[in-house]
């Protein structure tokens, strides 16, 4: 047996297949992307574990997570926050856990994105299991996952190939996401799946795409998903995830925390939805009154109200850099944040 | 650590450069395949070495006890620690919940108003595994089969040898204790052959099982609804190929592992769906698990020493226990019945409707065994009476106003892919893959397995826990 044939053999074919395998994708104008998953995410976690009262955190969904850039903040604060915001998610789940499991004393940026943030207490509920399991991750993961997660961060850096996004994008090149592409016939009622339109850091500072704001037919794959969102979400559910909400806030205020709530900017049929579903007097300007906390609305500010998100929901890198340094110059002059950098 | 993952890779190149390397002798070299097998297990939970650690001393020391004890009581006496200890691990940590559960069902049955907080014990991975190899030391130490390992290095590399350690092949002592007594190196045409297995048993594991197959079961077993008959028996085959592909491929990536450091382990599958009847499936299924219950339950049990009705208790009983060791839960149970009943309906139908198998029926007769283990695959997946029961209606009614959860691209996939694993161990069902292997031009066989490790490297997968890590 000439096993040693065989496995030149192998290995010059399978290196040469894996070489067109890259550059096709390239052609195709893709680029080495970090997965934001739950290793991604349990790392920043771990940082609350040695943060100190100087230190901010960003809590909340995608809003927070793509409108506040970390340069910008870390330029005009002196502080570099930890990024622990999660798409499509409520931040019940982890302010409860950041609120009872640690003595955390510092800034929390709160995003609130009203149609996650009072959607359910359920834990089966995609809004909650989807933080909740990100949660259990951090306290649950070996030590084989934390290394296998620095292993894999110089390849996703630098090869296209691995793009397996826990996220289930319906762009990602792996061989489950390829045939999941495939469909025939009409036996079960069409699934919408998302593009990945976000570009992420290892601290998870993540922006948008550029051709999200370019291409207008990328753009209407990403409207299309928050039409079907919107299509198929239950009514939220108010009085329970804001007392929720409101007890954990005022857990954390009596302890000392600083607690900061934040609205980003939404445009086109989520404005307009949110603003019908959940109008600002009856969930905002509620949550501020029985929580005595500091909020930030898009809307009180001349300089945000007129921001206009390429796919309704999120802002331009471009955008999002303005958004960031103008709320910190604001907070800063508010007293809410200290500048760091001048003290 | 699991095989399939980035982490894995980095270990074994690191465990292959010193074993290769001059730097060590082999008491060395073991002595650091040891280490590598405890930071292997470590990796997942550090403090639960600390049982592999007691299995090993407890067993060592009754080994060498039994070995020189003449006293009849006195040696019982070891054997009995021995059992006592092993079972003991494995009914608090795996059986715990599950004993206590029943308990409480019981009391309350009877009218005792009884609640109890589950326990919720974290379960050792590989448990089962380990504590049957080890016993199987004990026992066969205690029938005087094998002698004690002749140092305590190579005992604790037998209960602990990684690539083996969390998911089988159980191997005997004296399959593997004894080559560890002297020196192994593989040669180069071994070492190959093992990496072209880890190649194997990866594709099984990341491409067939968890990308082609895992999904569609788990759509259907986690539905929750009332399906089609067609979704119901799409979801159980997904299964059936998953489960056998997931496990197949662990063995086949452990007995890899160990070849290219020189040392051979036992076959654990040997194209079972292609089995005509169930016996020869429990010969070709997970084979170190169905011999130890054969060797260590089934025989002592009686066997078929003392007649029929004595031979069927026994068959019966191995059965449910051997359903019992999978998993902690009734479903387990019934899924070990069921393959009880079919052996006995197997050797009445060989008693009383004999029948010649020839090439014409012999596919056919490996279909309705195929179909047959289908059905208990239900079981086995279901993990309650619930989802079970409604999976069976579904299929036996051919239900066609139930749910359908499937898409047509996934009813395809899934179809292809059984028919070709009905296919391929149809066909290699008298061979082997080594045998084919010679046949094949070395360029074919180069071809092959550039194909495997493209699409090993183009599906990732991430990282998913082998299905029998749990058992």
């Amino acid at each position: 047996m000439k096993l040693k044939t065989s496995l030149i053999v192998a290995l010059s074919i399978g290196i040469i297949g894996l070489i067109a395998w890259e550059s096709y994708w390239r052609s195709q104008d893709y680029e080495p992307n970090l997965n934001d998953d739950k290793e991604l995410w349990a790392n920043q976690r771990a940082k609350v574990n040695n943060a100190s009262e100087q230190d901010i955190l960003l809590l909340g969904s995608s809003r927070i997570l793509f409108d506040i850039q970390l340069n910008e903040f870390e330029a005009e604060t002196g502080i570099r926050p930890v990024q622990l915001a999660i798409a499509g998610a409520s931040p019940l789940p982890v302010f409860h856990d950041l609120v009872h499991n640690t003595g955390f004393k510092g800034t929390i940026i709160l995003g609130v994105t009203t149609v996650l943030t009072f959607s359910t207490l359920y834990p089966k509920a995609m809004p909650w299991d989807r933080p909740q399991s990100k949660v259990d991750h951090f306290y649950n993961r070996t030590y084989a996952q934390r290394l296998n997660h620095k292993l894999s961060l110089p390849l996703q850096n630098n090869f296209v190939f691995m793009s397996a996004d826990e996220e289930l994008y319906i762009d990602d090149i792996d061989l489950k996401s390829l045939l999941r592409r495939i469909e025939i016939g009409e036996r079960v009622p069409e699934t919408v799946y998302l593009v990945n339109f976000q570009n992420t850091t290892e601290d998870r500072n993540t922006s948008m795409l550029n051709k999200t704001v370019t291409d207008s037919s990328f753009t209407r794959r990403v409207t299309n998903f928050w039409e079907f969102v919107m299509k198929v979400s239950p009514p939220p559910d108010v009085a329970p995830t804001m007392e929720y909400l409101v007890n954990d806030a005022k857990d954390f205020i009596n302890r000392g925390g600083n607690l900061v709530f934040l609205r980003c900017p939404s445009s086109g049929p989520f404005r307009g939805g949110e603003a019908q579903i959940l109008p600002r007097e009856t969930v905002w300007d509620e949550l501020l009154r029985q929580t005595n906390a500091k909020g930030y609305h898009y809307e009180d500010y001349d300089q945000f109200k007129n921001l206009v998100c390429p796919e309704w929901s999120h802002l331009s890198l471009k955008d999002a850099k303005f958004f960031t340094t103008e709320l910190a110059k604001i907070m800063i002059e508010d007293n809410v944040l200290t500048n760091q950098k001048t003290n | 650590m699991l095989f399939n993952s980035l982490s894995f890779v980095a270990f074994l190149i690191v465990v292959l450069a010193l074993y290769y390397s001059k730097i060590f002798n082999w008491t060395n070299k073991k002595r650091m395949l040891l280490l590598a097998s405890y930071v292997f297990y470590g990796m997942w939970n550090p403090p639960l070495v600390v049982l592999l650690w007691i299995s090993t001393m407890v067993d060592w020391t009754a080994g060498n006890k039994l070995a020189i004890e003449e006293n009849q009581k006195k040696r019982k006496f070891w054997l009995l620690l021995s059992m006592f200890v092993n079972l003991g691990f494995l009914a608090f940590f795996k059986y715990g919940d599950f004993l206590l559960e029943n308990f409480v069902f019981l009391v309350n049955s009877i009218g005792i108003d009884f609640q109890a907080q589950p326990m919720n014990i974290i379960l050792p991975m590989g448990i089962s595994f380990y504590t049957f190899q080890t016993m199987s030391y004990t026992i066969d130490t205690y029938k005087r089969k094998i002698k004690p390992a002749k140092t305590f290095l190579d005992f604790a590399l037998y209960v602990t040898f990684f690539p083996q350690l969390v998911a089988g092949p159980i191997v005997r002592a004296k399959d593997l204790i004894t080559q560890f007594y002297d020196e192994k190196k593989a040669t180069a045409n071994q070492f190959i052959w093992g990496l072209f297995l880890l190649t194997i048993g990866l594709f099984q594991k990341v491409v067939m099982a968890d990308t082609l197959l895992a999904d569609t079961s788990d759509a259907v077993f986690g539905s929750g609804k009332l399906l089609h008959g067609i979704d119901a028996w799409i979801g159980t085959i997904a299964f059936s190929g998953q489960i056998f592909f997931d496990f197949a491929g662990y063995s086949t990536c452990a007995i890899g592992i160990a070849l290219m450091l020189g040392i051979i382990l036992p076959d654990n599958f040997k194209y079972p769906y292609a089995s005509l009847g169930f016996s020869e499936f429990w010969k070709r299924w997970h084979i170190s698990l169905s011999s130890w219950l054969k060797d260590y339950l089934y025989i002592p049990l009686g066997g078929n020493r003392f007649g029929i009705t004595r031979m069927y208790v026994a068959l019966i009983l191995t059965m449910l226990l051997g359903g019992l060791w999978h998993g902690a839960a009734w479903t387990f149970i019934v899924w070990g019945g069921l393959h009880g009943l079919y052996l006995i309906l197997e050797k009445l139908q060989k008693q009383y409707l004999p029948f010649k198998i020839t090439k014409w029926n012999g596919i056919f007769l490996a279909f309705i065994t195929f179909s047959c283990i289908n059905i208990t695959w239900v079981f086995f997946r279901a993990r309650e009476f619930n989802t079970a029961w409604s999976m069976i209606k579904s299929m036996f009614y051919v239900q066609m106003d139930g749910e359908k959860v499937l898409s047509l691209f996934d009813i395809i996939k899934v179809s292809t892919v059984i028919a070709i694993l009905f296919i391929c161990h149809w066909l290699m069902r008298n061979t082997s893959m080594k045998e084919v292997s010679l046949k094949t031009s070395p360029w074919v066989l180069g071809i092959v397995w550039a194909i495997m490790f493209f699409i090993i490297c183009i599906a990732q997968g991430n990282g998913e826990q082998f299905i029998y890590f749990q058992f």
